[in-house]
């Protein structure tokens, strides 16, 4: 494997790599990809502490509304908390594909939670499916306390059912807009009627509010439950092309190749393993075509998380990697709806790329993006802000200058940057004095290219 | 070109030629009296349920309907049929002086009840079978903007509404930190080495190019608003917040004709009484207030707000208190000198609803824009909506 394609598998598959890394892995595609999956067999939930809820039970909520407020506000604080240790956790991540996976599918089965107790539950049933079966992972979604309260599955009774969920499992989860009719959707609701949780997140099935009476759904008649319409939906090969589109969209090029999506749809149609389907992306030449290469426009914590995968960085105040998801436009758990982030284009925009471009420099550099010249700016920033900067950091110089030890300054841009730099801003990278390698590793990731990966 | 639009330029022309710049000030006055008119769209996200916003208060179907969810009490009747849910209260005045047009049962053919397919119907003015990447507002400005910030959006994220084939308005919820980060010299620098035209095709290129287009926008909204333009006391929410900044940016001069706003939330398939009084109260007391300081600044006359949702509800209340997805809705017109105030046309019937049990819409969503566009904005719909529509006389 070349460098190149190392950077890109790793930019694919986690959140970019460092030189020092690089040279202890073997230079064959098929160890290395092996190496990815062999490295995220286990499953390490991601918990926090939740004993305050220890002994509570339902009936007392409703008899004290001083401690259901009091618990309320502490879930609020506990899901910002939850936010910071999900995003640490990228950063340092104990199963980097699988975390990866997690964070695809948290932007798939999308869902937005304020109990801190469902939304541990739900995290961890995305990062434990991840690379899993995708029968089991759909028919568990549809059962976690969590989606049940998000797509009003707990109010789909047999007497009035609630069509929210169904329509969003086919037109969302596993089908596509477009594949299915409204009746469809009714039969589908029919069926996960009486889906239900208890108080610590268990589901039930409420009989008496189940529809026992035979569906007509796609084709096939009978009395369906939930797991029986799951069934039925991937047995449409559709449900397996449309998954593979938007693995493709966003493992391999936001724009889709027909011949590839194909190719990939067939693997994943035979088993529905989604670790098979990984696979053949990761071991598939045309995943190292150019084409494909820097094609992607960084979300906003791929940037986040790969900015300190280059430069490692503690910020003072933990509450402010929860600040910089939200200037950026994207705040784990706290989706914009239930199709989730649009991604690519979408999440550049006049306001967001002036802040992309200027914060690595905020973050490490005291806002400075270059030195001499530039002092003046930096005087007259400093005056303004009256010498506070936003977030106040401690970047770990030293650790990223041995990891890049073995690169020459002037070579540090095919490191920090993925894919073509326009002509012109490499004329300019040439007129840079580069003495020093923090320094320009700031100017780099102050440019446009940057956004790539 | 016509002889009004060659009139227009040429009268642009000679203010800006033949006039010295110490009467610069007159600019202003000049764009005044061009019909220098002002769009402010307002999206209520998740679907606003239509019927429990205006409501049909003397129809026994409707509290049949909804025996949980109707509203009894309260209701301010407009006509011997209609009324304002009681949160709507701070828009009586409007409704009172002929400045809030409500048209009803506006919707479009085959109607999608999936929020993210009908949102993005209404905002490319799309047919329900057709997709386009492109929003309204973006051809518009493809066809007839210069600059960015000709249209801005007061959020963090651009809507498709706003982007179009070639040119995109601009998002921001910020312009100081936009302006503060856009300043560096460093970007300078960049900026003058970029030198390749055909870029913008690629993800790379949009990229460049939105850096330029940030950095000039930013500016120029930083350098031209006043931020002492808006003394009115707007309620504490991030909506009015957005109506606030738009008030400054109309009152300060901003070159900008369209704003985008959105209050989110509205997807009420549990509990919907309490979530939408508390949105819909937020609207009506942002929007007044609003009102009331475009007012101040003589600029309320040459601005015309819109209020959207993307569908609205199933008009039977489902088991939860809640409602389900349904089709055709009101939409607000809010400006001075309607042609037609109070209610454009009646509500559709309760009883003869479409086969999933939702309202049948009879006037597209469309035509508003269509309307809007030719009577309001002075320019032809063609090339922005693709379906030629019929003209509404509310303006």
């Amino acid at each position: 494997m070349t460098q190149q394609q190392l950077q890109h598998l790793y930019w694919r598959a986690g959140f970019g790599i460092h030189p020092k890394s690089n040279v202890t892995l073997s230079k064959h595609r098929a160890s290395v990809v092996e190496a990815l999956f062999e490295s995220s067999k286990a499953f390490t939930p991601l918990n926090m502490d939740l004993s305050y809820l220890d002994g509570i039970k339902p009936i007392d909520l409703k008899n004290f509304p001083e401690l259901a407020r009091e618990i309320n506000q502490k879930g609020v604080k506990k899901i910002l908390e939850f936010n910071v240790a999900w995003v640490k956790r990228l950063v340092n991540p104990s199963e980097l594909l699988r975390e990866r996976m997690t964070l695809f599918w948290a932007n798939h089965f999308v869902c937005r939670e304020r109990n801190p107790l469902y939304a541990e539950q739900y995290n961890n049933t995305l990062r434990y499916f991840a690379l899993g079966d995708f029968r089991d992972f759909v028919k568990a979604i549809s059962k976690e306390a969590a989606m049940l309260r998000y797509l009003n599955g707990k109010q789909n009774k047999k007497a009035r059912p609630n069509e929210n969920f169904a329509r969003e499992l086919m037109e969302l989860f596993t089908l596509g807009e477009g594949q299915y009719s409204e009746k469809d959707i009714k039969e589908c609701a029919r069926a996960f009627t009486g889906y239900n949780h208890d108080f610590g997140g268990n589901f039930v099935h409420k009989e008496n509010h189940h529809d026992n009476n035979s569906k007509l759904f796609f084709n096939h008649i009978g009395n369906y439950d939930g797991d029986d319409i799951i069934d039925i939906i991937l047995e449409n090969k559709q449900c397996a092309a449309y998954i593979s589109d938007k693995i493709y969209r966003y493992f391999v090029n936001p724009k889709p190749n027909k011949k590839h999506i194909n190719a990939m749809t067939e693997v994943f149609f035979k088993d529905y393993n989604i670790e098979n389907l990984m696979r053949f992306v990761f071991l598939s030449d045309w995943f190292y075509d150019e084409v494909n290469m820097g094609s992607k426009i960084k979300s906003p914590i791929e940037y986040l998380v790969g900015l300190t995968n280059t430069v490692p960085v503690t910020f003072e105040k933990e509450k402010d990697l929860f600040k910089i998801q939200k200037i950026l436009g994207q705040t784990l758990l706290d989706p914009p709806n239930v199709a989730g982030w649009k991604g690519d284009k979408a999440w550049i925009d006049a306001n967001t790329i002036m802040i992309r471009l200027k914060l690595p420099s905020v973050i490490l550099n005291n806002a400075v993006i270059a030195s001499g010249k530039y002092d003046e700016f930096k005087k007259k920033f400093m005056t303004k802000h009256k010498g506070r900067l936003p977030f106040k950091t401690t970047p770990d110089w030293t650790t990223f200058l041995e990891n890049f030890e073995a690169v020459p300054t002037e070579e540090l841009q095919d490191y920090i940057i993925q894919g073509a730099i326009n002509k012109g801003t490499a004329d300019y990278l040439q007129t840079l004095s580069k003495v020093s390698k923090r320094e320009y590793c700031v100017q780099l990731m102050s440019l446009p290219e940057y956004q790539m990966c | 070109m016509d002889r009004r639009k060659f009139l227009k330029n040429s009268a642009l022309a000679s203010s800006l030629f033949f006039v010295p710049n110490f009467v610069k000030a007159f600019e202003s006055v000049a764009k005044e009296q061009l019909g220098y008119k002002r769009l402010v769209i307002v999206q209520l996200a998740g679907g606003n349920d239509g019927l429990n916003t205006i409501i049909p208060h003397n129809n026994d179907l409707y509290y049949k309907a909804r025996p949980k969810l109707a509203i009894t009490k309260g209701i301010l009747k407009l006509t011997d049929d209609l009324g304002f849910h009681p949160s709507l209260g701070p828009l009586r005045s409007l409704y009172d002086n002929g400045e809030l047009s409500i048209i009803n049962n506006v919707g479009y053919p085959n109607p999608v009840r999936s929020h993210f397919r009908s949102m993005d119907i209404w905002q490319t003015a799309s047919g329900s079978e057709e997709y386009l990447q492109s929003g309204w507002l973006g051809r518009y400005l493809d066809l007839h903007g210069k600059k960015p910030y000709n249209a801005m959006e007061m959020d963090e994220q651009l809507s498709l509404a706003m982007k179009g084939e070639h040119f995109n308005g601009i998002a921001t919820n910020d312009y100081k930190v936009l302006y503060n980060s856009a300043k560096d010299p460093y970007f300078k620098s960049v900026i003058n080495h970029y030198n390749d035209a055909h870029l913008s095709e690629h993800n790379l290129g949009y990229l460049y190019q939105t850096m330029i287009e940030a950095k000039s926008s930013a500016q120029y909204i930083f350098e031209n608003t006043n931020i002492n333009s808006s003394q009115e006391t707007y309620p504490q929410n991030g909506f009015a917040k957005q109506l606030k900044n738009v008030s400054q940016f109309i009152n300060s001069g901003l070159d900008t004709k369209v704003f985008y706003t959105s209050l989110s939330g509205f997807d009420t398939h549990a509990n919907q009484n309490n979530k939408q009084t508390r949105l819909l109260s937020q609207y009506a007391e942002s929007i007044s207030a609003f009102v009331k300081d475009l007012k101040r600044n003589n600029t309320f006359e040459n601005t015309l707000i819109l209020t959207f949702s993307e569908f609205g509800r199933r008009v039977k209340q489902n088991a939860a208190n809640g409602t389900d997805h349904g089709s055709a809705n009101n939409v607000f017109v809010i400006g001075k000198d309607l042609k037609k105030a109070g209610f454009y046309n009646d509500l559709a019937s309760l009883s003869d609803l479409d086969a999933n049990g939702d309202l049948k819409f009879n006037i597209d969503f469309r035509s508003v824009y269509s309307t809007i566009l030719s009577r309001w904005m002075d320019v032809s719909a063609e090339g922005i909506i693709p379906s030629e529509q019929k003209l509404l006389d509310f303006i």
